[in-house]
């Protein structure tokens, strides 16, 4: 082994670097930056203001620890709301205002049957968000019980089923994630090919449009964008029993993902949210001169959206600061546009819904301005 | 076709385009003569692509005009007469041949299929029409760029270092084809930096540091600087400075 041609090529490596301040930047800012943010959004994390009522089926009984139980959550922070009845309640889940009711089920004292069972309903549409509200809340409700045997504890949600596991929420989140993640590398890589391979240059010496250029471009990885949502739905979604076959025991292909909605509707919500990324990856390839620095987007541009966008952690809990950044990503509407439609079921009756779908188009259109801005026919 | 009456293909006045404190092209006059070959010889960096790119509409002059065909430039409708082929090949490396060929001829709204398989035909690509770029040699990824930048029968083609890096039997069969063209009427300037292809032009303009140097035949020039070759000449004329 010969030391100097060894060094020769360590030393090529630096000079290298020494010219790629942003493969430099990727590799010590980056980290720093990702990690910055987990811990921001971790350890920053507001307690959610959580809306709690109680409905009292126990009567009389009921009453005192009724009373017992709000001034304890109140003590802690929850903010106690008054309701008629269950089906009061049950409509305030629906529409958000509510976050977790609990239900004193009669027979609560004295029940000879065995430790009273506490039900708490929450909307289901999150949850992990449900569990950390319960959890917090059994906390100090556990205590203004004292005396009375301790209760078992019976979730129930709106949406969903408490009984279905964390895929259901997350499977919404995964389809979005996905589909904005890959489209909007392949758009950056083919673009930038375009950039450096000339053809942009021969593209802009004939009479084509910008215009013409993105939204063909928009046309052509949406399609592929297209092919992909329906799979990723299809394998979400559906469920295929294969049986067995000679050695081969059977088994089933997909997850089968509880789905309230239409998926024509969900595949719109995706859909809006690819063409986005088909742009962003045109906008970004303009800052990029190779392969590598536009995969070197994806700690920058991909990795904050995956931690802002309430695909981990609902976007009322993180760091006041962040928020109104979580507000203006792409991802976060339409996570929470699926959510509607898988979770909820919405169609378009739903304002919600119908607003998600808005500002993913206007930031389709706002990203595929940008650019066409970055096609100028002066490409120095 | 060397109607030397005709409207200039090509009329610069003052032509200047700047990059910050850089002057990549400094007050370029000339008038071109259609269906002539003009030989755009300079050395790296002298000005040459700013130049044709001046031309072809990519970029925008910071002084002074570029008309071509009678049109100032930049003009998107003008880009309809006019042929540019880029000194990288600017081809896509996944498409066929032919799916090249059709995809440029769209862009300028050719959907003649007899055309287009005739310009396959004219660059000797007709056998590998369905191989894509991937699989071609450097000098048939030449080719089809060149394929690519005749599609829709430009009136002017501006060809940036249209031989570079390919080997002397095709060079000429380039210069074949150029000449082909000039007879059917054609403009052509074509930049490069091989003095050896200066005598197949009609007319040389050479450039240095942006500037107009000097303008005339092989022959002219060489005798204007009263010497052999043309690589003297160059050395010569660039210490005597731009023409006007």
């Amino acid at each position: 082994m010969n030391l100097r041609r060894t060094f020769a090529i360590s030393r090529r490596i630096a000079n290298a670097f020494k010219r790629d301040e942003r493969s430099l930047a990727l590799m010590f800012v980056a980290p720093i930056i990702v990690l910055g943010l987990l811990g921001w959004v971790i350890r920053g994390q507001g307690e959610p203001q959580t809306r709690f009522a109680i409905v009292n089926l126990a009567g009389a009984a009921g009453e005192r620890i009724q009373l017992g139980v709000e001034q304890a959550v109140a003590d802690a922070g929850v903010a106690v709301v008054q309701v008629d009845d269950e089906t009061a309640a049950r409509a305030a889940l629906r529409d958000g205002d509510l976050d977790v009711v609990l239900v004193l089920p009669e027979g609560l004292i004295g029940n000879p049957g065995g430790p009273p069972t506490l039900r708490f309903i929450t909307p289901g549409i999150n949850p992990a968000d449900d569990s950390g509200r319960i959890a917090r809340l059994q906390g100090a409700i556990l205590p203004a019980l004292a005396g009375g045997a301790f209760p078992t504890v019976e979730p129930e949600t709106i949406y969903g089923s408490p009984g279905g596991d964390q895929l259901d929420a997350f499977a919404p989140a995964l389809v979005a994630f996905f589909a904005y993640f890959l489209v909007f590398v392949l758009t950056g890589i083919s673009f930038l090919r375009e950039r450096v391979g000339g053809t942009l240059e021969r593209l802009l010496a004939s009479p084509v449009r910008r215009s013409e250029i993105v939204t063909g471009y928009s046309a052509g990885f949406g399609f592929f964008a297209t092919l992909q949502v329906i799979l990723i739905m299809a394998f979400a979604l559906g469920t295929i029993h294969v049986p067995a076959f000679g050695p081969v025991p059977a088994f089933s292909v997909g997850l089968g993902i509880a789905n309230a909605g239409s998926p024509a509707l969900a595949f719109l919500v995706a859909l809006l949210l690819a063409l986005g990324a088909v742009n962003l990856g045109i906008f970004l390839s303009t800052f990029a001169r190779t392969e590598l620095q536009v995969v070197q987007f994806i700690p920058i541009v991909i990795v904050p959206q995956a931690l802002l966008c309430g695909l981990l952690w609902p976007i009322s809990s993180l760091p006041e600061l962040l928020q109104p950044v979580a507000r203006v990503l792409p991802l976060t509407y339409a996570i929470d546009g699926l959510r509607e439609v898988l979770v909820k079921g919405s169609d378009l009756s739903s304002a919600a819904l119908r607003f998600d779908l808005a500002i993913l188009a206007a930031i389709a259109v706002f990203l595929a301005i940008l650019a066409s801005l970055t096609i100028r026919r002066e490409v120095a | 076709m060397n109607d030397v009456d005709a409207p200039p293909a090509v009329v610069t006045r003052g032509l200047t385009k700047r990059f910050g404190g850089l002057t990549a092209i400094d007050s370029f006059d000339v008038a071109l003569s259609p269906g002539r070959i003009y030989g755009l010889l300079g050395p790296n960096g002298s000005g040459k692509t700013t130049l044709i790119r001046l031309l072809a509409g990519l970029a925008r002059p910071s002084a002074g005009s570029a008309q071509v065909l009678g049109v100032a430039m930049p003009s998107r409708p003008n880009l309809e007469r006019i042929g540019y082929m880029t000194q990288a090949d600017g081809i896509y490396a996944e498409l066929s041949v032919w799916e090249n060929v059709r995809f440029f001829a769209a862009l300028f709204g050719v959907h003649d299929d007899d055309a287009l398989r005739n310009v396959i035909e004219v660059v000797d690509l007709a056998d590998r029409r369905d191989t894509p770029v991937f699989e071609l040699s450097g000098g048939m990824r030449r080719r089809l760029s060149l394929a690519c930048a005749l599609v829709h029968k430009p009136a002017i083609l501006f060809l940036d270092e249209p031989t570079v890096g390919i080997d002397p039997a095709l060079r000429v069969q380039f210069w074949g084809y150029f000449r082909d063209l000039a007879a059917a009427g054609t403009t052509l300037l074509v930049a490069s930096h091989v003095m050896d292809e200066a005598d197949r032009c009609d007319e040389l303009l050479l450039i240095l540091h942006g500037r107009l140097l000097a303008r005339g035949s092989g022959a002219d020039i060489r005798a204007r600087a009263g010497v052999e070759d043309l690589e003297g000449a160059f050395l010569k004329l660039g210490e005597a400075g731009p023409l006007s």
